[in-house]
């Protein structure tokens, strides 16, 4: 299929998603949810923080994470809202979504370290071991959160301890798909496509590296 | 100065010695106890301990006497706490035991990572992308053992609780974090590089290289 197809799929896509938080904000309104009032305006600037950085920094952020980020928030809205975290394996299903974001964050970002970057030069098997254990440890960071927040406010955001072990199964699995996939990529060539543009950017903004003579 | 030189080393290598005398009973005591979790961990302690003897075909040769001292010091304390049932008697032992756990665990992570960094062309990386790495790869070492408690083969009786979970975690990040900083600073001061020197070069003539050759004549025969 042709790129330029495929980018405007994707951008109908990301708005059709932004549509759907808008429609949950006017059922919590509805509903005088105020919890999720809130939640629905916080995880709508999130999803509107790619067109934000776009247009007043000229960061252009990959399409497929604009949309992994929208996702992820309307199934936790959505979760929470419509009472969907009571169905089965709904959890499971949110929890892979965000670590599955998590880890392709971490792929795009060690892929842009090892291509514009001095200090780092890794060979892409060790790049997508890299993911796999940053994508467990920043779920455990996660899990941290929770179990602080639990103690502190006396919430139930951890649910026990088999729900926590099954939560870094998880992270691990996302890890691994992410790391399988981010691979075949690198192979194609395709991940140097989609992180070219973000790569370019902040190599100018931070890295300011001369990529042609130091790399290449 | 030979002399004095002379006498660490043959110390050095007694300390060694008598670490892997304790190693080894570690190992007869968790066959007795059946607890097989700790069997398999003795035993890859002590293949890690007697690795460059193997390696070099010279008992002389030890390991940094750090990595001798940690293994045997975490075999001792799990020993104490399977026979004198410490993990049951004293408050937070078990915190203390996973914490030197971890710290085994993090500088063998960071020891990998600077040898692959020293003689393998498909790693070279900043010394403090090696303490965030040593980090994340500490977490999640402790997260394969929280799996493997909970699968539970062996039988073996753990606490399945939500808080000790975490706690364990916390104090691997904690070790990470800890040999992270230590090892920078080491890297930093070229006393790391001293440190692993000759176990990597040994590495690098065992498998790295060989691997690299074997890479090359592929890549040769493909282009035949």
């Amino acid at each position: 299929m042709d790129k330029s197809i495929l980018r405007t799929i994707g951008i109908i896509i990301s708005y059709v998603l932004k549509i759907i938080m808008i429609i949950f904000l006017f059922i919590s309104i509805w509903k005088l949810f105020w919890i999720w009032i809130f939640g629905c305006i916080l995880a709508l600037i999130v999803s509107f923080v790619p067109t934000i950085l776009k247009r007043n920094y000229q960061i252009t952020l990959p399409l497929v994470l604009e949309i992994l980020i929208t996702i992820a928030l309307i199934l936790h809205v959505g979760g929470g809202l419509l009472g969907a975290y009571g169905i089965t394996h709904y959890d499971t299903l949110t929890h892979f979504v965000s670590s599955f974001l998590v880890a392709f964050l971490a792929f795009v970002v060690i892929y842009i370290l090892d291509e514009y970057w001095d200090g780092l030069i890794m060979d892409k098997y060790a790049l997508a071991f890299l993911v796999v254990i940053t994508t467990i440890a920043m779920g455990v960071v996660w899990e941290f959160n929770e179990w602080i927040t639990d103690i502190l406010f006396g919430t139930h955001e951890q649910w026990g301890y088999d729900d926590t072990i099954k939560d870094l199964f998880i992270d691990m699995i996302a890890g691994l798909v992410m790391a399988f996939i981010g691979v075949a990529m690198i192979k194609r060539g395709s991940f140097d496509e989609l992180t070219e543009d973000l790569g370019e950017q902040i190599d100018k903004l931070i890295i300011k590296s001369n990529k042609d003579e130091t790399k290449k | 100065m030979n002399k004095i030189k002379d006498i660490c080393r043959k110390k050095c290598v007694s300390f060694s010695f008598i670490l892997r005398i304790v190693m080894i009973i570690s190992l007869i005591l968790a066959i007795w106890r059946k607890d097989y979790v700790w069997v398999a961990g003795t035993f890859i302690g002590i293949f890690i301990s007697i690795l460059p003897s193997i390696l070099k075909r010279d008992t002389k040769f030890t390991l940094p006497w750090v990595l001798d001292f940690l293994i045997a010091l975490v075999t001792i304390l799990h020993m104490g706490g399977r026979l004198l049932d410490f993990y049951y008697t004293i408050e937070n032992y078990q915190i203390v035991t996973r914490f030197f756990i971890s710290i085994l665990v993090a500088f063998i992570g960071l020891a990998m990572i600077y040898v692959l960094d020293e003689h393998w062309d498909g790693l070279k990386m900043d010394k403090y992308a090696m303490g965030f790495v040593t980090v994340v790869f500490t977490i999640s070492i402790g997260v394969f053992l929280e799996f493997i408690k909970f699968i539970n083969i062996t039988g073996t009786y753990y606490v399945r609780s939500n808080h000790v979970l975490m706690l364990n975690l916390s104090a691997d990040m904690v070790a990470g974090i800890v040999i992270a900083i230590i090892g920078v600073n080491l890297i930093k001061s070229g006393r790391f590089d001293k440190i692993t020197d000759e176990f990597g070069n040994q590495i690098d003539k065992m498998v790295i290289d060989k691997l690299e050759n074997r890479n090359r004549n592929k890549k040769i025969n493909k282009g035949q």
